[in-house]
C-alpha cells in the first residue's frame, strides 16, 4: 500500500478533529457499562477509570495541540478550529478531571448512586469543547443544550436534599428561559441574513462566515442589532452578569459543591469562549453596539458582584457573588479584545488563575463540608489553620489568588486584563475595576481571618451540639491534586515565561 | 387576505412575549414550564416562516433540533419538579423559597 496515500487519508478524515470528544463520549458510555458488568464491590474503581481516562485523553489533546486542523474549517463549516479554541477544549478537560476529584470527596459524605455523576460531567465538557470551536448556530445551540441541561441535571443531583431539588428547579427556568432568549436571537439573525433582496444575503444564513459577510454589508440593520442584543443576553445569563445574575447565589448554594466548581469556573468559561468567538468573528460590524452594552454590563457586574458578597455568610453564597465580580473583570477583557488583540491572550490567562484558585478553594470547601451540602458558614473554619494547616495554606492561596494579591497567579491575570484595558482607553471601566478589586479584599480576607484567627467560641450548653461539620483527614488523591492546584498558582504567579507568552499569542 | 411573512413573525412574537412576561409573572411552576415551551414554539415559528420565505432548508433543519432539545428539557425538569413537589408538597414559586441568606 501507498504510504503517503493512506497519510493524506488520515489527513483529511475530519473525524479526527473531534476525536478528544469521541473519546470523552465513550468513556462516559464505558463507565454506564462498567456499572453493569463489574460485581458491586468493585463499583469503587469506576471514578478511578473516569479520571484516569480522561487524563489520558488530556495527554492525547496535549500531544496534539498544533494538529493539522487548526485554522480550518471541518464538517462542511460547522466546526471552526483556532488556536483558542484548542487551549479551551484543554482548559475544560483539565476542569472536568478536577471536578470528578472534588465528585469522589463530597459523594463519599452522601448515600447517592455514584456513576452517572460522572458520566454526565464527561458528557457536559465534550459539549464544552464543541461548543468552544462552534463556527455554526445549530451546533452552537445544540452544543449549549446538551451543556445546560446536564447542568440541570447536576445541580439537583443530591436529589433527597429540598435545597438542592430547589437549586435545580431555579436553574432550569433561568436557564431555559435564556435559552428561549438567544434561540429568538437566532432566529431573527437566520431570517434577516437569508432574506435575498438584501445585500450580502447567504443561503447558509447559519453560519459564521457568511452571517459576518451580511452584518458587513447591512451594519444598521434593525433586526439585525435585536437579534445580537437578544444572543448576546442568552449567553450573558450563562456567565452570570447583570442583569442577568439573579439565579447565581441561589443556584451555587443549593448545588453539589464540586458542581458549583463546575458552574464556577467550567461554564462560566464556556460563555466567555462563545462571547469572544461573537464579538471577535461575527459581531464586529456591530461594535458601535455590542462594547457600549458589555462595558455597562462589565461596570454592573463588578460592582454589584462585590458589593452583594460583603454581607454573605454562607461561603457558597459568598464565592458565587464573588465570581460575578470576576465575569466583570473579563468582561472588561472582552470589550478590551475589540481593538487590543493582547486582551485574548489576558482573558485566557485570567480564566487559567481562575481555574486553579477556585479549585483550590472548592478543594477546601468540599473537604469542610457535612452532609448538608448546602450549609456552609464562614463559622465552619474556625481553627481550621490550626486542625489541617495544609487545608488552611490552600485555602489562603486560592483565596489570595482570587482576591488578585501579588505575587499570585490571580494578580498576573488582572494586571493583564488592566493592561490591556489600559491600551484600549477604557479608563472608567478600569476606575470601577480598581475600586472592585479593593472591596473584594474586604470579603475574601474575612474568610481567610475566620480561617486562621478566629479560634475562640463559646463553650457547648449541655444538650447543644457543635454545628461544625464534623473534620476528615485528607486523602492521598485529593491532598495531592490540592497541592499541585496550590503550587502552579503561586509557581505561575512569579513566573509565566514560555507559557504565559504562548496564552498571548493566541489566535482565532 | 393573503398570509405573508409579517403575519407570521407578529404571530411569532406575540407567542415569545406571552411565553416571556409568563415565565417573569405567573407563580405556578407548571404554568412557567409551560409558557417556557411556548417561547421555544413561538421561536421554531418563525424559523419555519423565515426558512419559507428565504427558501433555504437549514430552518426546517433547525426545528427538528429545536424539538428534540425541548424534549430533553421536559424530560429533566418534569423530574426535577416531581422530585420537588415529593419533599415540599408544593410547586408554588412563592413557597420555595427555603435558598436564603
Amino acid at each position: 500500500m501507498n504510504h503517503e496515500l493512506l497519510k493524506a487519508a488520515a489527513e483529511s478524515n475530519q473525524w479526527l478533529a473531534i476525536f478528544p470528544e469521541l473519546l470523552l463520549g465513550s468513556l462516559a458510555l464505558l463507565l454506564l457499562a462498567l456499572e453493569i458488568i463489574l460485581p458491586k464491590k468493585q463499583h469503587t474503581t469506576i471514578p478511578a477509570v473516569a479520571i484516569i481516562g480522561q487524563i489520558g485523553v488530556l495527554l492525547y489533546q496535549l500531544l496534539h495541540f498544533n494538529s493539522v486542523f487548526v485554522g480550518h474549517d471541518t464538517f462542511a463549516g460547522l466546526l471552526h478550529h483556532s488556536a483558542n479554541g484548542q487551549f479551551m477544549r484543554a482548559f475544560f478537560l483539565l476542569a472536568s478531571i478536577l471536578v470528578c476529584v472534588l465528585g469522589t470527596i463530597a459523594l463519599a459524605k452522601q448515600k447517592m448512586p455514584r456513576i452517572e455523576f460522572f458520566h454526565i460531567v464527561i458528557v457536559v465538557s465534550a459539549a464544552m469543547m464543541l461548543l468552544a470551536q462552534s463556527n455554526n448556530f445549530i451546533l452552537l445551540f445544540v452544543a449549549l443544550e446538551t451543556v445546560t441541561v446536564g447542568f440541570y441535571i447536576l445541580v439537583s443531583y443530591f436529589r433527597t436534599s429540598p435545597l438542592s431539588l430547589e437549586a435545580g428547579l431555579k436553574y432550569l427556568i433561568m436557564g431555559a428561559l435564556s435559552s428561549g432568549l438567544l434561540l429568538f436571537g437566532i432566529v431573527l439573525l437566520y431570517g434577516v441574513a437569508g432574506n435575498s433582496t438584501l445585500p450580502g444575503s447567504s443561503a447558509d444564513a447559519m453560519n459564521f462566515n457568511a452571517l459576518h459577510t451580511f452584518l458587513a454589508a447591512n451594519s444598521h440593520n434593525f433586526l439585525a442589532a435585536v437579534g445580537i442584543v437578544l444572543v448576546l443576553s442568552g449567553v450573558a445569563f450563562k456567565i452570570g452578569a447583570v442583569p442577568f445574575q439573579i439565579w447565581i447565589p441561589d443556584v451555587y448554594q443549593g448545588a453539589p459543591t464540586p458542581v458549583t466548581a463546575f458552574l464556577a469556573v467550567a461554564s462560566k468559561a464556556a460563555g466567555f469562549s462563545l462571547l469572544l468567538i461573537l464579538t471577535q468573528s461575527v459581531f464586529t460590524p456591530y461594535e458601535y453596539l455590542t462594547t457600549p452594552v458589555l462595558g455597562l454590563m462589565a461596570a454592573a457586574t463588578i460592582l454589584f458582584g462585590n458589593l452583594a458578597a460583603l454581607t454573605q455568610h454562607n461561603v457558597k453564597r459568598l464565592i458565587g457573588l464573588s465570581g460575578v465580580s470576576h465575569a466583570g473583570y473579563l468582561l472588561i477583557g472582552v470589550v478590551a479584545a475589540a481593538s487590543q488583540p493582547l486582551a485574548i491572550g489576558a482573558i485566557g490567562f485570567y480564566l487559567f488563575a481562575y481555574l486553579l484558585a477556585s479549585f483550590a478553594v472548592f478543594g477546601v470547601m468540599t473537604h469542610v463540608a457535612g452532609a448538608d451540602d448546602a450549609d456552609q458558614e464562614l463559622e465552619h473554619y474556625a481553627d481550621l489553620a490550626k486542625t489541617h494547616p495544609f487545608l488552611g495554606a490552600v485555602l489562603a492561596i486560592g483565596l489570595g489568588s482570587l482576591a488578585g494579591i501579588p505575587p499570585l497567579a490571580g494578580f498576573m491575570g488582572k494586571l493583564l486584563i488592566f493592561i490591556a484595558a489600559f491600551k484600549a482607553g477604557l479608563h472608567g471601566l478600569l476606575l470601577v475595576a480598581i475600586v472592585g478589586v479593593v472591596i473584594s479584599i474586604y470579603y475574601y480576607f474575612g474568610w481567610i481571618k475566620a480561617a486562621f484567627f478566629e479560634t475562640w467560641r463559646a463553650p457547648l450548653l449541655e444538650g447543644e451540639t457543635d454545628p461544625r461539620p464534623v473534620r476528615t483527614p485528607v486523602g492521598v488523591a485529593a491532598g495531592v491534586t490540592l497541592a499541585t492546584v496550590a503550587l502552579a498558582t503561586v509557581v505561575l504567579g512569579f513566573y509565566q515565561g514560555a507559557f504565559g507568552d504562548w496564552l498571548l499569542s493566541l489566535k482565532f | 387576505m393573503i398570509v405573508g411573512l409579517n403575519h407570521y413573525l407578529v404571530l411569532s412574537a406575540v407567542l415569545f412575549a406571552i411565553g416571556f412576561f409568563g415565565v417573569l409573572l405567573r407563580k405556578n411552576t407548571l404554568v412557567i414550564y409551560m409558557c417556557l415551551e411556548l417561547m421555544l414554539v413561538a421561536s421554531t415559528v418563525a424559523l419555519v416562516a423565515f426558512s419559507r420565505y428565504n427558501n433555504t432548508m437549514d430552518g426546517h433543519v433547525f426545528v427538528f433540533f429545536i424539538l428534540t432539545v425541548a424534549a430533553a428539557e421536559v424530560a429533566v425538569g418534569l423530574a426535577i419538579i416531581v422530585a420537588l413537589f415529593r419533599r415540599r408538597q408544593t410547586i408554588q414559586v412563592e413557597e420555595l423559597n427555603a435558598l436564603k441568606n
